[in-house]
């Protein structure tokens, strides 16, 4: 019961500073990846209508890479090197407790990030048929997994610059190499298999054949949570109060 | 749940006779403890002592000592080296939560929320503290309107003073009224008026049972506010006692201030107020006073700051 009341309590601290900061949370989680999905739809010319769900997946992943790595990640560094981590640790609770309050945190403004986006694509033609089950999956999974990054990449940076650097970059970088926007055919051949094993590849490939209705996605699926559970088992066992 | 009643209990029966020097409970029992840095940095050098229930205990150093160290120690923030630090009766470093429940901690460089507001903050750690929402909310109340901030209790953190956000943290240490209060210079940065409100509040926490172990730059504040005093120096606690035990540790324990012909302020350390005064007379002295000597001196003498060596060699 304390161990959920605790978890509550940091869930409850970051929505309470989301409010002040709603503005760049719209622009990261719905503005800017429905902004990509026009563009993309915008650039593909005659064969967009072909291409409606493989963009629409793309700017949902991208909508959770940017509010999980980059906005999470930010979040988790002011965190740390403001001193309210040092205000957490002087409590007796739990780290594990502090992280499982900021991925349900990440979870639910993922929620919102995914229907806003879906719906956006949906007035503006992509022809869906969501497998709601598997969608709730694969993006259950995708956040935890970049989340996961977000989590390591707070709790080991040096500074405040370095880990916000490393998390602009890999939230933008991990959407930009994978085949999101692309097809893999157009990566260079070196490039081709170590693109296709991101997080970003497998979440954007199980939405696409979700969102179109499809079942088969079983190796995304499992491919998805070893990346949760090897990236969340790193970062709890990073995320300690106490320093040697 | 054994552990912490078992404390519990020991902290009554130290509590009721508490100003019984002999009494044997101990709220926090530090045993040769020791922090070597993983560069070499020997940060505490074999610190040991006890404090008893219901004192005031103050740690005061330069900079670079040790005290925080220390605290961070204690407050299980930093795993130490070798030695040992019981909080009533509990091993901070084998039980960092259940220690942990016993404090309200303090720590120096502890940061706000900036986008949330005075009042949800008590709240929301408040709960932390796993107090009901309503007692949540008195409790907050109460120590808004002790600690003066009222009036600011719908504002953001982030249009708050310095000395504001600093009584904020010292409220959230006091939540819950931990029967131990661990707190890292927590009167830096306010203004006398304010220290002395936050004095004030620390000592109505003790009267409400609470132990206090603070650290601080400011000698007034250890000679008003405490019962014991520990220096540290090069993380070694050098002194501990109270302020009469610190001070019959100066030979010459009157201070005798004066301006010499040029003009210059001068101190000399007498044995007594008779020999200050015929120091007066010997050197036809107009412009002088004579005072008991303070921490302050305690602590130049001890820190190794350059004092005088004898009655008629002044340099301080």
């Amino acid at each position: 019961m304390n161990r959920f009341n605790d978890i509550a309590g940091v869930f409850r601290i970051q929505v309470a500073s989301l409010r002040s900061e709603i503005g760049p949370f719209l622009l990261a989680a719905i503005v800017f990846p429905s902004a990509m999905y026009l563009f993309a739809n915008a650039v593909s010319g005659p064969e967009a209508s072909r291409n409606r769900l493989r963009f629409l997946a793309g700017s949902i992943v991208f909508s959770l890479s940017l509010t999980s790595i980059s906005w999470l990640g930010y979040l988790l560094l002011e965190n740390r090197f403001t001193g309210r981590l040092k205000l957490f640790a002087t409590l007796p609770i739990a780290p594990s407790s502090y992280v499982f309050g900021v991925l349900i945190f990440a979870l639910a403004q993922a929620a919102l990030g995914v229907t806003t986006v879906m719906l956006v694509a949906r007035a503006f033609g992509a022809q869906m048929r969501p497998n709601l089950l598997l969608l709730i999956a694969v993006v259950f999974l995708t956040i935890l997994s970049l989340c996961g990054l977000g989590v390591i990449i707070a709790a080991r940076a040096r500074s405040f610059s370095e880990g916000s650097l490393l998390t602009d970059t890999l939230g933008a970088g991990l959407v930009l190499l994978a085949p999101i926007y692309y097809p893999p055919e157009v990566m260079p051949r070196a490039l081709r298999m170590f693109v296709q094993l991101l997080p970003t590849s497998f979440a954007a490939r199980a939405l696409q054949t979700t969102l179109a209705g499809g079942n088969a996605i079983s190796i995304e699926l499992v491919a998805l949570s070893v990346g949760a559970f090897a990236t969340l088992a790193l970062a709890f066992h990073l995320m300690k109060w106490r320093e040697e | 749940m054994a552990v912490t009643l078992e404390a519990l209990t020991n902290l009554d029966v130290g509590f009721d006779r508490r100003k019984d020097p002999s009494s044997a409970a101990t709220v926090i029992k530090v045993c040769d403890l020791v922090k070597t840095y993983r560069d070499g940095t020997e940060a505490n050098r074999g610190i040991s002592l006890n404090i008893r229930p219901g004192e005031i205990c103050a740690i005061v150093g330069p900079n670079g000592a040790g005290k925080t160290t220390f605290l961070r120690q204690l407050t299980t923030e930093l795993r130490p080296t070798s030695g040992s630090i019981e909080v009533m009766g509990i091993d901070v470093v084998a039980n960092p939560a259940c220690a942990k429940s016993l404090m309200g901690i303090t720590p120096q460089e502890a940061g706000l929320f900036d986008r949330i507001t005075v009042r949800e903050h008590f709240e929301y750690f408040a709960r932390f503290k796993h107090l009901s929402k309503d007692a949540a909310h008195s409790a907050s109340a109460e120590l808004m309107l002790e600690l003066g901030l009222m009036a600011e209790s719908k504002k953001l953190v982030r249009s708050l003073s310095g000395g504001q956000r600093r009584r904020i943290l010292i409220g959230l240490a006091l939540l819950g009224r931990p029967p131990l209060l661990v707190l890292d210079e927590p009167t830096t940065g306010l203004d006398p008026a304010t220290r002395r409100r936050v004095w004030q509040v620390i000592r109505n926490a003790v009267t409400d049972g609470a132990t206090v172990l603070l650290s601080t730059h400011y000698m007034e504040e250890a000679e008003r506010l405490s019962d014991r005093i520990g220096i540290i120096s090069e993380g070694r606690l050098i002194a501990y006692g109270s302020l009469e035990e610190l001070l019959t540790q100066l030979n010459r324990s009157y201070r005798l201030s004066y301006r010499d012909r040029s003009g210059e302020p001068r101190v000399r350390f007498c044995e007594s107020f008779a020999a200050a005064q015929r120091c007066v007379e010997r050197e036809l002295l107009s412009e002088y006073s004579i005072a008991r000597a303070s921490l302050e001196d305690v602590y130049f003498r001890l820190t190794g700051a350059v004092f005088e060596k004898d009655e008629t060699s002044p340099t301080l």
